[in-house]
């Protein structure tokens, strides 16, 4: 096997003072797509904001095609006596440098910038793209032929599914590596639902390898090479596409068979 | 009232909110970008009106008023980016940054103006005018550079608005101050842009000093006043929009330029604060506000 794309080694993090997740450790292969599916609240979202450094990572190691994201080393004491400009002023992980890498993380339900129109908003969305090849504004326009419609919408006047939809295209045109999709169909209406994961197909078809959190086992079946299974903030399983049960099947593997 | 006086009491409101509007609008873009108040806004009114003394004065470098407001903004921006460095970015990542900040930056105002006594001493200065003479049309009377000052404040105004809606560094600035979180998965360089907003700010506020010292004599505590009317015209107007503190400038001083007239210098600053208190139980998002602060 090539290098991976991303390792993930011995990652904890959460919301000081209550850890999140614990000791969490994957790869992600040149090329695969990867789904993490789990009951909410189990820290899938944290493990997600952890890899792009919205949440600095108590412990571990990230590193994204080879180049360390973290800066080694356990959480630091914020206590004055040890007070040190740099090491209160910088993170121990820095979004911008994550995004500027190729990871980019399209949030869950992002409100993204609800004062600004849409073209405003894609106009910004190629600045972690820095001489990568990102998707063009032509291109994300023909994958959502909705947000031409809408370019000089104010954000806030969008309706859940073209915001999901805007913060993808933004995603895109910031010339990803690996995409982080956390629930991109997440209370959206079925119409809308069957456009997005549409689109998301196309990406997928173009190479591109995706992390998907999604609570609909065949959409992922449809997207992913490998499936981590996350309960209680700890990976509780991995299998490959083939492997994958339906979604009761799923549901009795973290639960049992009671639920 | 004869037209004479009410026409150079709104002359006199204009003026004054032409002012509050320019520290209004630094003021508010600090807030709504960082989520801080700035309390050294007072202190970068004095200080911008300190350096252009030195570059424009007779007495000092004496160089024409132009190139000394030119001159200044490039010395406020730098000392504002420096005070965000110094003063707000080492508290950026705790919960308590607002209150941490406001004595952070209290202490900045303090420091700024004894440093202000320190180099420039006590004793009151003036800024040459922007220009001689006036516009006479019967009895109303239009000092050339009140003129000035009305154009350029707006010009001011102008262009930051359209720095912040067309340019792409203020883009990113509104995207920042919008949503944090989204602006950092976009790439964007949150603290640099924090650092900017600052800079801008410290020269709205530097250039509104360098009018005042064109009208008034000034000292190095001059900025405090102005703070208090700033913080006023923010409250009143909300700041929803880039443009709400503008009109609540207008609407403040005019205001200010009527009370003084009808109740007293003395009592109009009374008047200023009963208004701010009405408004804020009966709109306490300001009057153009809404309840959330975007740029």
């Amino acid at each position: 096997m090539s290098d991976p794309i991303l390792s993930v080694r011995g990652l904890s993090s959460g919301y000081d003072p209550i850890k999140i997740f614990r000791n969490i450790s994957l790869t992600v292969a040149k090329g695969e797509s990867i789904g993490i599916f789990g009951p909410n609240g189990h820290g899938k979202t944290t493990f997600l904001k952890t890899l792009s450094g919205l949440i600095d990572p108590w412990s571990g190691e990230i590193v994204f095609d080879g180049q360390r994201l973290n800066r080694p080393g356990e959480r630091g004491s914020r206590k004055w006596r040890n007070f040190n400009y740099d090491a209160v002023t910088r993170r121990r992980m820095d979004p911008k440098q994550v995004a500027r890498a190729g990871l980019i993380h399209v949030q869950q339900g992002n409100l993204l910038f609800p004062e600004l129109t849409v073209a405003e908003t894609l106009s910004i969305s190629t600045t972690a793209a820095r001489g990568r090849k990102g998707w063009s504004l032509t291109e994300v326009q023909s994958l959502f032929p909705r947000l031409a419609e809408r370019n000089d919408h104010k954000i806030r006047f969008l309706s859940g599914g073209e915001r999901q939809m805007v913060s993808v295209a933004a995603g895109l045109m910031s010339a990803p590596r690996l995409l982080i999709l956390d629930e991109p169909t997440l209370g959206l209406s079925p119409k809308i639902r069957a456009e997005l994961c549409a689109a998301i197909l196309t990406v997928k078809e173009t190479g591109l390898p995706i992390i998907l959190i999604d609570q609909d086992v065949a959409f992922l079946g449809q997207i992913i090479d490998t499936l981590y299974l996350f309960d209680h903030g700890r990976i509780s399983g991995r299998m490959s596409r083939e492997e994958m049960p339906d979604h009761d099947g799923l549901m009795a593997i973290l639960f049992g068979d009671q639920h | 009232m004869d037209p004479v006086t009410l026409f150079s009491i709104i002359k006199g409101g204009i003026v004054l909110g032409a002012l509050y509007a320019l520290m209004a609008t630094g003021l508010s873009l600090v807030w709504t970008t960082l989520g801080i108040f700035n309390f050294a806004h007072g202190a970068f009114i004095a200080l911008g009106a300190y350096v252009a003394w030195q570059f424009s004065a007779t007495d000092a470098f004496g160089w024409p008023l132009a190139l000394g407001i030119i001159a200044t903004s490039l010395v406020m921006f730098a000392i504002g980016a420096f005070l965000h460095l110094t003063l707000v970015k080492p508290f950026e990542r705790r919960s308590d940054v607002v209150l941490i900040t406001v004595i952070t930056t209290l202490a900045g105002s303090a420091i700024l103006e004894n440093l202000l006594l320190v180099i420039w001493g006590p004793r009151s200065k003036q800024i040459p005018k922007m220009a001689e003479g006036e516009l006479a049309i019967g009895g109303f009377h239009l000092a050339f550079s009140e003129i000035i000052l009305l154009v350029l404040v707006l010009a001011i105004l102008v262009g930051v608005g359209a720095f912040l809606r067309y340019s792409r560094p203020g883009r990113a600035m509104r995207a920042v101050s919008q949503n944090r979180e989204a602006a950092q998965l976009l790439g964007l360089n949150v603290p640099m842009y924090f650092a900017l907003v600052l800079g801008l700010s410290a020269v709205t506020a530097g250039l509104a000093g360098v009018f005042i010292g064109t009208i008034r004599f000034m000292n190095p505590a001059m900025g405090s006043e102005p703070l208090m009317k700033a913080l006023i015209v923010v409250i009143f107007g909300g700041v929803a929009r880039f443009s709400s503190p503008i009109y609540a400038a207008f609407i403040i001083g005019l205001l200010e330029a009527f009370s003084i007239y009808f109740v007293g210098l003395y009592w109009a600053p009374a008047v200023l604060f009963f208004t701010m208190i009405v408004v804020l139980l009966i709109k306490p998002e300001g009057l153009f506000g809404k309840y959330q602060r975007t740029l």
